[in-house]
């Protein structure tokens, strides 16, 4: 039988961006965070090849405001062929000219955001005789002291997350905003049954006072 | 949330109970086509007619429902019945006669493609005809060939005697509205309708936004390696899973929306605003009067729009259903063969009507009798442009203001707004009604935005379109002081060409302290000119300014110097208006009203 806990992260920062698939170039982020996004985070802090996390739930603290940013950026990726190379023959030319591969890209982004997020922290199934209270222990452990293997982030990597440890047992600080709207179809995450070509899988997102219930991944379609 | 919202008008539109005003449906499209081979039903050419009209300046093609076009990349793809002149007829144009060969072939191989029911239909018979027996020469001897060949035009056939083209004609229309979609393409949801359906691969163009390429733009497009995600390599479609009639929808509501003459867009400084609304209503075409310039032959276009909503707010119509209303604002910005989303806000029609009247409220400003008293967002934008020219406009500058009017009541406007127009006011040395109007507009929002946040600054009062005697920021007094200066210089020496505000405006509003001594050492001698009567009213008044300014500081940074300015502006307006009333001065006249 998996038991799972239950734990709460407040993320917060000054630009977030969750891209929305079809404006991925000009990006345009989606209104509220996605599961995905929210997930990230509570790996960033643990993540171990036993654990499992499940976004249940996501609660926007702060009214929604936007900000329109062009920043320069390559067109071109590395080549895997030339790292093969490179590897195979102990050295070689990996870098990218900037100024040939230079691309203008547009965003539009959230700022000011402040989530809390609430997530169950499962076992992989299939892996006998590991202890649910080991990895919850170390979660609590590591997320009371802001301990995590990678700066959690805000949709992209350069949008920085402060996070901190919320005691599900006291009332919150601050309540969710009052909004309430439909958010039409939004990216759950990607199903990585065949490695090589991740599948996308959506749900029908609903923001009811602030608060979106994310269904379970097997219930997202794609 | 943007495509689903296109998705949904185009629906509405196709539901359109006027046949006029719907949306080309799925299979067709509105295209300009340049020339039409007019043809008898055996095949021969009669003539060959040229479709543009003059407007303005420009040629202007007609417009035709046709059936859609292939997307042209570097391939040969034909289209259905009409395509440009290498395609239609064969000609080579440019040099390249074995490509055209080819061009030619695949334009009729796709009309021999149609099924057979299709292929007897009079139309398809007589375009067949005369394209096996085409006389090259007798379509030279045209005279509107020479302009049909140099720009290799987009051309069509129709039969002699109808109004409609060949591939207007009812048997065609169904044959381009049944085409099937490649059976072997892959299913995948769609994530703007949620429907399992094949995905389109290469999304149709959106032409109209201004500033992208001719050949049309695109808002979903993967066309460089760093753009893709997840191995999707080369797979451009896959990238983001549209179904191909979602893609249509969408595409063609945009295109729509941004066509030419349209009714529902505007150009904010580089970003093309589109906007639409759930339900028809009146107020779909209005916005484009209120922030738009109006034209030339109707200057009071813009007034009467405002003035119209001012009306409607007071009875309290948008607060009735019609308030409840949602409507879409879309601002799109081109980047070479890509679209980027400048901004998209969503609003029901009582919080839009709100925040346009906030954003006029907050421009409301004491004018002159030629200020015009709802400036259009171009001319304000022009006026913190270097030298007034459109072309020095800074190029986000409208679309950023435009995307704070629609986002809140009292969400801030972009700080370049400001440190523009006070950095023309010290470069041109004077600070005129638009000008003072943005200062005023961006120190306010600036100030209610602060106390909407907590902070533990003393409340700033906002400031009013008038003069206000109870202001005591000492940046507006020190505004205020200057104007007076000025004022005595002006009756002390009339006729003056320069006068203190030509010499120290930009020292007085960046360094009062190394000015302000000077200018207040120097009045003595001016007020010595004046009768004593209206010298003691200038005292009086430079007495009532200066009760709240306790030092001249040694710097002022620039919302200050914004504040400097409006006060310079409210005490100059205040001596215009009474100078017009009383002529002969008593003392306590020079206050202003």
């Amino acid at each position: 039988m998996n038991l799972s806990k239950s734990f709460c992260l407040e993320v917060s920062g000054p630009f977030a961006c969750f891209t929305r698939p079809e404006m991925k170039v000009e990006r345009v982020s989606y209104d509220v965070m996605t599961p995905s996004s929210a997930r990230s985070i509570f790996e960033a802090v643990l993540w171990k090849p036993a654990i499992r996390w499940r976004v249940h739930r996501i609660e926007v603290l702060k009214p929604l405001r936007w900000i329109n940013l062009r920043r320069n950026e390559v067109s071109a990726v590395v080549s895997t062929r030339n790292v093969q190379q490179a590897m195979a023959a102990g050295s070689g030319t990996l870098g990218l000219y900037i100024e040939d591969e230079r691309q203008q890209r547009a965003g539009y982004f959230l700022r000011e955001v402040a989530y809390r997020i609430h997530a169950d922290l499962s076992l992989v199934p299939g892996r006998p005789g590991e202890p649910l209270m080991k990895y919850t222990e170390m979660f609590t452990r590591r997320a009371g002291k802001g301990q995590c293997v990678n700066q959690p982030y805000l949709g992209c990597r350069e949008f920085a997350a402060d996070f901190r440890l919320i005691d599900l047992s006291t009332p919150p600080a601050t309540a969710p905003i009052t909004e309430t709207r439909e958010l039409g179809w939004m990216l759950h995450d990607l199903d990585f049954t065949h490695p090589a070509d991740p599948q996308p899988r959506f749900f029908n997102a609903k923001m009811v006072a602030g608060v979106i219930e994310v269904p379970p991944f097997e219930e997202a379609r794609g | 949330m943007i495509l689903q919202a296109l998705n949904d008008y185009y629906r509405r539109k196709c539901d359109d109970p006027d046949p006029a005003e719907r949306l080309p449906a799925f299979g067709l499209e509105q295209k300009e086509i340049f020339f039409l081979l007019e043809i008898t039903a055996e095949g021969k050419l009669v003539q060959l007619i040229d479709t543009r009209t003059l407007n303005g300046k420009k040629k202007v093609a007609q417009i035709f429902r046709v059936p859609l076009g292939v997307k042209k990349s570097s391939g040969v793809v034909a289209n259905l019945l009409w395509d440009t002149l290498e395609y239609v007829l064969g000609v080579d144009t440019k040099g390249k006669s074995e490509r055209v060969v080819e061009q030619h072939a695949h334009f009729v191989a796709r009309i021999k493609a149609l099924p057979q029911a299709t292929q007897e239909d009079a139309g398809i018979q007589a375009v067949l005809a005369f394209l096996a027996n085409m006389d090259l020469k007798q379509l030279q001897a045209e005279p509107a060939w020479a302009q049909a060949f140099e720009i290799n035009a987009v051309m069509s056939f129709r039969l002699h005697g109808d109004v409609n083209l060949v591939c207007q004609r009812p048997a065609v229309v169904n044959a381009a509205l049944n085409v099937g979609t490649d059976v072997d393409e892959r299913l995948a949801m769609c994530l703007v309708t949620g429907n399992d359906a094949p995905v389109q691969r290469l999304h149709a163009a959106i032409k109209g936004v201004w500033g992208a390429q001719s050949s049309g733009a695109n808002i979903v497009s993967f066309n460089a390696r760093s753009f893709e995600s997840y191995g999707k390599t080369e797979r451009q479609g896959e990238n983001a899973p549209v179904s191909t009639a979602a893609a249509f929808a969408y595409t063609t509501a945009l295109n729509h929306l941004l066509r030419k003459g349209s009714s529902q867009r505007i150009q904010v400084g580089d970003a093309s605003a589109v906007f639409w609304a759930d339900k028809d209503s009146a107020f779909e075409s209005a916005i484009p009067n209120i922030f738009g310039e109006p034209p030339t032959d109707n200057p009071d276009r813009n007034a009467q729009a405002v003035q119209a909503l001012f009306s409607a707010m007071h009875s309290g119509k948008p607060a009735g259903p019609d308030g409840q209303t949602r409507f879409h604002m879309l601002g799109l910005a081109p980047n070479a063969a890509r679209i980027s989303i400048r901004f998209y806000h969503c609003l029901p029609l009582y919080e839009l009507s709100e925040r346009i009247l906030q954003y006029f409220k907050d421009l409301e400003l004491a004018r002159g009798p030629h200020d015009p008293q709802f400036p259009s967002l171009f001319r304000l934008l022009a006026a913190v442009a270097v030298q007034n020219k459109a072309d020095n406009i800074p190029p986000n500058l409208g679309g950023a203001i435009v995307d704070a009017v629609f986002a809140g009541p009292d969400v801030p406007y972009p700080s370049l707004w400001l440190n523009a127009a006070v950095g023309r006011c010290r470069g041109e040395q004077n600070v005129n009604y638009l000008r003072a109007c943005a200062i005023k507009a961006c120190l306010n929002r600036q100030i209610r935005h602060s106390t909407v946040t907590p902070s533990n600054v003393i409340q700033e009062k906002e400031f009013l379109p008038m003069l206000d005697l109870s202001n005591a920021n000492p940046a507006y007094r020190l505004g205020r002081l200057f104007a007076t200066l000025e004022k005595i210089q002006e009756e002390a020496s009339p006729g003056l060409n320069a006068t203190i505000r030509d010499r120290y405006y930009g020292a007085a509003s960046s360094t009062p302290v190394a000015v302000f001594t000077t200018l207040l050492r120097l009045k003595n001698s001016h007020l010595k000119k004046l009768s004593s009567g209206r010298a003691m009213g200038f005292e009086k008044l430079l007495g009532e300014i200066l009760s709240a300014v306790v030092d001249f500081p040694k710097h002022m940074a620039l919302p200050d110097q914004g504040r400097f300015a409006l006060g310079y502006y409210h005490q100059r307006q205040a001596f215009f208006t009474k100078i017009s009333d009383t002529p002969n001065a008593t003392p306590s006249n020079p206050e202003g009203n």
